[in-house]
């Protein structure tokens, strides 16, 4: 009876063995682990819920054929687009699922508590959407950010306003967090250098949800040309919304811009309504952008989710297919993740091309796209960059 | 500069009526029962959920939503104390029913996001957009002047349910002494039902109004709520008269705020007079015993 139930124990191992032989795809070493960590809760769930999407999609299309023999994976967390939950978010994903790498956060808050955490655990982490200039500056060499950040956005932007728009006069309004405040400064300090003039400087909390009072503020302040604006989605509405009724942007019969960034993503004009018409903001995805990287991109994506992406979906995309490539040029473990990565240059990605500097920022500002807001709620590239 | 300040007079006006309307149904619920309602925030948020759906998917008039929301969270109050909260007060136990609120307010967070997903939705009212000119160059929205005029009459309704009907009579007598107003005849807990109704279907008819005006989101409420528990601070705890006077002073704080100072800085305002209030006048606004206060 011994003898048998050993035989019969030994076949099983064999053909347990046989099975995990025959499918390499589960073997331990031949999966690159992707942590996510993304806000799915508060706030800025927005930006996860569709960071997912691009992210699963990119996954989905490279586990077809594998990576250099490689299958990727990914685990997501919440991080909830504040410090907190974002550490501790990290930290669970480091200890339980170990991660080659990470890609996340969208918020400057979140992305900044996080860094400390991988750097220790030697992860790299790669950032798609957060702007505030702390983040590569000095950053640390675990972290890197293939958007440009808010001096490069702010400068840009500002410049714009400057040269293209003949804007003289601006507002500022911004949320108060390390990405709002930073990128309204740098905004506030090109402009000025450049001989415009800042009326008001008006930082708020998250928690506004009135900004009938701001928009009333802003009446009082005479011609006022430019108002950037650095708010997530939901309170970006209801400024635009705000700023319409009191008559003061072209939404509502007046004579000011609104300029917005990145943090907007693609359909806030449609939400808005006529009280977005003639908004400029730049997004990092041109669904114009006739590059068969960016085509393959629009028809998958609607092939698998039947809606239009949005820049969000597009970036997140990105992120997996810079992994996908730092894999194909040999990485295998974190350590060779990093490195590799810091040497990349000319990657030519679904939101433009990434070229890191020694800070691990990416330098390419074809990443940024302008759009202004038409009549009819569609939107047209402005080509400035 | 003088159509400015007015014009942030009336920005305040409307602004704290919409805070009374939701901090109304926290003092009643204290007053009554002396318990905090964390849940509060989320019967706000379900009532514009109800109120958007009702106009967006089933193409509702945008009135009749604010009614629907009302009844949405009548029934929801009902529900959620009868199958939580009171069970739990039968355990003779004060911070078991407190701990249920916190657990019913992330249970129904979470819920709303299974089932409307975390990117807002753009709530409009077919009134935001009117805007009507008043004098010296003021405007006020439809939507606006609604808020108004839904606050103003559901404070009138509740004051005179409160005062004169005989319900309102024993609510009182409940919040007074329960024990004495059981041996009377009264039984405390079909009242303490009715408190929970009514908070509730406050707080889903505030959610109706606020909605064009608040981020559309499973966490819309929160951002409302912190303020409301606010003002029935500064009000008086359980202080019907009190909170209305409190909501509109913290709606013109934010106003003048935003206007002379800085919107970054509101909290910092309404938080200082809280703290001075606690400190210098715990009562409240209006001075009353807690027992007189429902």
């Amino acid at each position: 009876m011994k003898t048998r139930s050993a035989i019969f124990c030994l076949g099983m191992v064999a053909i347990l063995g046989m099975f995990a032989v025959a499918n390499p795809a589960h073997a331990q070493d031949k999966l690159i682990k992707i942590g996510g960590l993304f806000p799915m809760s508060g706030p800025g769930a927005y930006f996860g819920a569709q960071d997912k999407q691009g992210i699963e999609l990119a996954i989905e299309q490279f586990n077809k054929t594998g990576v250099n023999g490689y299958k990727l994976e990914v685990k997501f967390e919440d991080s909830a687009c504040s410090p907190l939950p974002a550490t501790q978010a990290a930290k669970r994903l480091l200890e339980q699922y170990k991660p080659l790498v990470v890609v996340g956060e969208e918020c400057s808050d979140a992305t900044l508590a996080i860094m400390p955490v991988m750097e220790q655990a030697k992860v790299p982490l790669l950032n798609a959407g957060s702007s505030s200039i702390k983040i590569t500056d000095p950053g640390n060499p675990w972290t890197f950010r293939i958007m440009p950040n808010e001096v490069m956005q702010g400068v840009d932007i500002a410049t714009h306003a400057y040269k293209r728009l003949n804007a003289g006069t601006a507002v500022l309004l911004y949320e108060n967090t390390n990405a709002g405040i930073g990128n309204a400064k740098v905004f506030g300090d090109t402009f000025k250098s450049l001989g415009g003039q800042i009326l008001a400087d008006i930082g708020f909390g998250r928690d506004v949800n009135d900004f009938t009072s701001i928009a009333t503020r802003i009446t009082g302040l005479g011609k006022v040309d430019v108002i950037p604006t650095y708010t997530l989605e939901g309170q970006g509405l209801r400024i635009t919304q705000a700023l319409a009724q009191a008559g003061v942007t072209k939404g509502g019969g007046g004579q000011s811009i609104q300029l917005g960034t990145i943090w907007l993503p693609f359909g806030f004009e449609q939400k808005a309504g006529k009280a977005s018409l003639g908004y400029v903001r730049i997004v990092q995805f041109d669904p114009t952008d006739k590059r068969e990287v960016v085509q393959d991109f629009i028809r998958t994506f609607k092939a698998k989710y039947n809606q239009d992406p949005t820049h969000i979906n597009a970036h997140a995309f990105d992120q997996i297919l810079l992994i996908a490539d730092v894999v194909r040029r040999g990485a295998t473990d974190a350590q060779s993740v990093r490195d590799i990565m810091a040497g990349t240059k000319n990657f030519s990605g679904v939101t433009g091309s990434v070229e890191f500097d020694k800070t691990n920022q990416n330098i390419k500002m074809d990443t940024i796209h302008y759009m202004e807001t038409l009549p009819d709620l569609s939107w047209k590239a402005l080509g400035w960059n | 500069m003088s159509t400015v300040i007015l014009q942030q007079g009336i920005n305040g006006v409307v602004l704290g009526s919409l805070y009374v309307l939701v901090a109304l149904g926290l003092t009643l619920i204290y007053g009554v029962l002396v318990q905090i309602n964390f849940a509060h925030a989320d019967v706000v948020t379900i009532g514009a959920f109800a109120a958007y759906f009702f106009t967006f998917t089933f193409g509702g008039n945008y009135l009749a939503s604010i009614a629907v929301a009302l009844l949405v969270g009548a029934i929801l109050g009902w529900l959620v104390n009868a199958a939580i909260f009171a069970p739990l007060r039968e355990r003779g136990s004060e911070l078991l029913p407190l701990i249920a609120t916190i657990g019913v307010s992330v249970l129904l967070q979470n819920v709303m996001l299974l089932w409307f997903g975390p990117i807002p939705y753009a709530f409009d009212s077919p009134y935001s957009n009117q805007v009507i000119r008043l004098w010296g160059g003021t405007f006020i929205t439809g939507q606006n002047l609604i808020i108004i005029a839904v606050s103003t009459l559901t404070i009138a309704l509740l004051y005179a349910f409160m005062k004169f009907t005989f319900m309102g009579k024993a609510l009182r007598a409940v919040a007074q002494d329960r024990e004495t107003a059981g041996l009377m005849g009264i039984n405390p807990n079909h009242l303490i039902m009715l408190t929970f109704v009514i908070a509730s279907a406050l707080a889903g008819m505030g959610g109706a109004m606020l909605g064009p005006i608040l981020v559309l989101t499973p966490f819309a409420g929160t951002t409302v709520i912190v303020k409301a528990f606010a003002i029935v601070i500064i009000g008086g705890f359980g202080n019907v008269e009190g909170t209305i006077i409190a909501g509109l002073l913290v709606g013109l704080i934010e106003s003048y705020t935003t206007q002379f100072v800085n919107p970054g800085l509101i909290d910092i305002v309404v938080f200082t007079l809280l703290l001075m209030m606690l400190a210098f006048r715990p009562t409240g606004l209006i001075a009353e015993k807690r027992e007189e206060n429902v």
